[in-house]
């Protein structure tokens, strides 16, 4: 005998079905998302950063520039989505010198890519917080954030702080006793030894104006020495002065002070007063 | 006495039915977290504690899926399904808090937003908690049904 289609249900058994349908919609969700998750998860170990050699360039502008690359390998199930990379340079006190972002849209699954990273430091404002940056090695604070959105459904962020070595670019920089010498019947050579060394990233060129005056803070006469000293060396010169011959100048010459001026293009500092005698 | 023995057989074949179905279903699931651990190592290594929180979850889990299943066809069924429910959103709900995961490493610190995920798992715990209560109140009501129907 054929049954038909529609069968009254038991009163009892009616509830079974939506229960058991909410049964099975909820468990494929679950499956769905543990499968999500777990994806997700999986892909993480297909993903690598990694860092490369950082370059120094020097704007004319007297601004340096840090270019950092940064390569990703996203070998993953999912692409990455508004990748940012923000770093912010600060001194000792806390004070912010720069802050510079990279923002990338999306990095697609199974794709390489690099990403470079470009810090600006600014000479000027750096010696606004102070001359030790020109003569004193110090340490910058870098905050690095690092954030993306995964799967297009977990954001996620990465933060670190270091510290960065700041090179004095006129480190221990020094002027020695002046050596005197007779040039002719009318003026006297003075030889004055200056050395520093250029911890900087980047090479110094441009000239050091000096000028030499007595006990009194009279003006004796004034050099001017051309530099050229690439990074990480040091340089050791004599700076050459002419005084007047007469036995007043020379004997308020046997102290007093220098007043020095740096143009290196990048900054111009100065007077930097150095006692002598 | 020979119905009695039948019956006797009957209840040793079911309750024996029930033990193998809960041990089944318990080895699945673990079988489950077994395949799935692995792909959720990167994550672990992230986090101390989490693997042990992680194997202590499963095994109250198992434990209460067990216990549901061995008293099957009694009200104790649901009461230990929504235990098991009620479990479930507890340790979401304690383990994850407002949704946003940090954990540190060194001078490394990592924050994940779970927010979207936390909030289907949320829903989907409720939707499970919401079946296992309609299921009691369809047990109650099948079982009031049949009484009704013996009376004369």
């Amino acid at each position: 005998m054929k049954k038909p289609l529609l069968i009254a249900l038991k009163e009892g058994t009616a509830m079974n079905v939506p229960i058991r349908m909410l049964g099975i919609a909820t468990s494929i969700f679950w499956v769905l998302l543990v499968a999500f998750i777990a994806l997700a998860a999986y892909s993480v170990k297909d993903l690598s950063f990694d860092f490369g050699e950082p370059e120094f360039a020097v704007a004319p502008d007297g601004e340096l520039t840090l270019s950092l690359p940064l390569y990703v390998d996203n070998r993953g199930y999912y692409s990455l989505k508004e990748f940012h990379l923000s770093t912010v340079f600060s001194d000792a006190e806390g004070a912010e010198i720069s802050r510079d972002s990279t923002f990338v849209p999306v990095i697609p699954h199974g794709e390489s890519v690099t990403i470079v990273h470009n810090v600006t430091l600014s000479m000027v404002s750096l010696l606004e917080k102070g001359e030790q940056y020109l003569f004193n090695d110090n340490d910058l604070n870098v905050s690095v954030t690092a954030g993306l959105n995964f799967a297009e459904l977990l954001p996620a962020e990465i933060s670190t702080n270091f510290t960065f070595p700041w090179g004095a670019p006129f480190y221990n920089f020094v002027l020695g006793e002046p050596a005197y010498g007779q040039f002719d019947s009318a003026q006297v050579a003075v030889a004055v030894p200056m050395s520093f060394e250029n911890h900087a990233v980047f090479d110094i060129a441009g000239n050091i104006r000096i000028e030499l005056y007595d006990s009194a803070g009279s003006l004796l006469s004034e050099s001017q020495t051309i530099v050229y000293v690439p990074q990480h060396s040091a340089y050791n010169g004599d700076v050459e002065f002419y005084v007047p011959l007469s036995a007043a100048s020379l004997s308020a010459a046997q102290n007093g002070h220098f007043n020095v001026y740096f143009d290196i293009g990048l900054v111009e500092y100065g007077p930097l007063v150095i006692q002598y005698g | 006495m020979a119905e009695q023995q039948k019956k006797s057989k009957n209840l040793v074949k079911d309750v024996s039915f029930r033990v193998v179905k809960a041990t089944v279903k318990a080895i699945l699931v673990y079988l489950l977290y077994f395949l799935v651990a692995p792909m959720l190592a990167p994550l672990f290594s992230l986090v101390p504690g989490f693997m042990e929180s992680i194997e202590a979850f499963i095994a109250v889990y198992i434990v209460l899926m067990i216990l549901s299943d061995i008293t099957a066809k009694t009200v104790f069924q649901y009461f230990f399904s929504t235990a098991r429910a009620l479990f479930f959103m507890g340790y979401l709900l304690l383990s994850m808090g407002d949704g946003m995961f940090s954990t540190s490493y060194e001078n490394f610190s990592l924050t994940v937003n779970l927010t979207l995920f936390y909030t289907i798992a949320v829903t989907l715990s409720l939707l499970g908690f919401a079946r296992t209560i309609l299921q009691a109140i369809n047990f109650m009501h099948e079982k009031a049904e049949a009484n009704s129907n013996l009376q004369p």
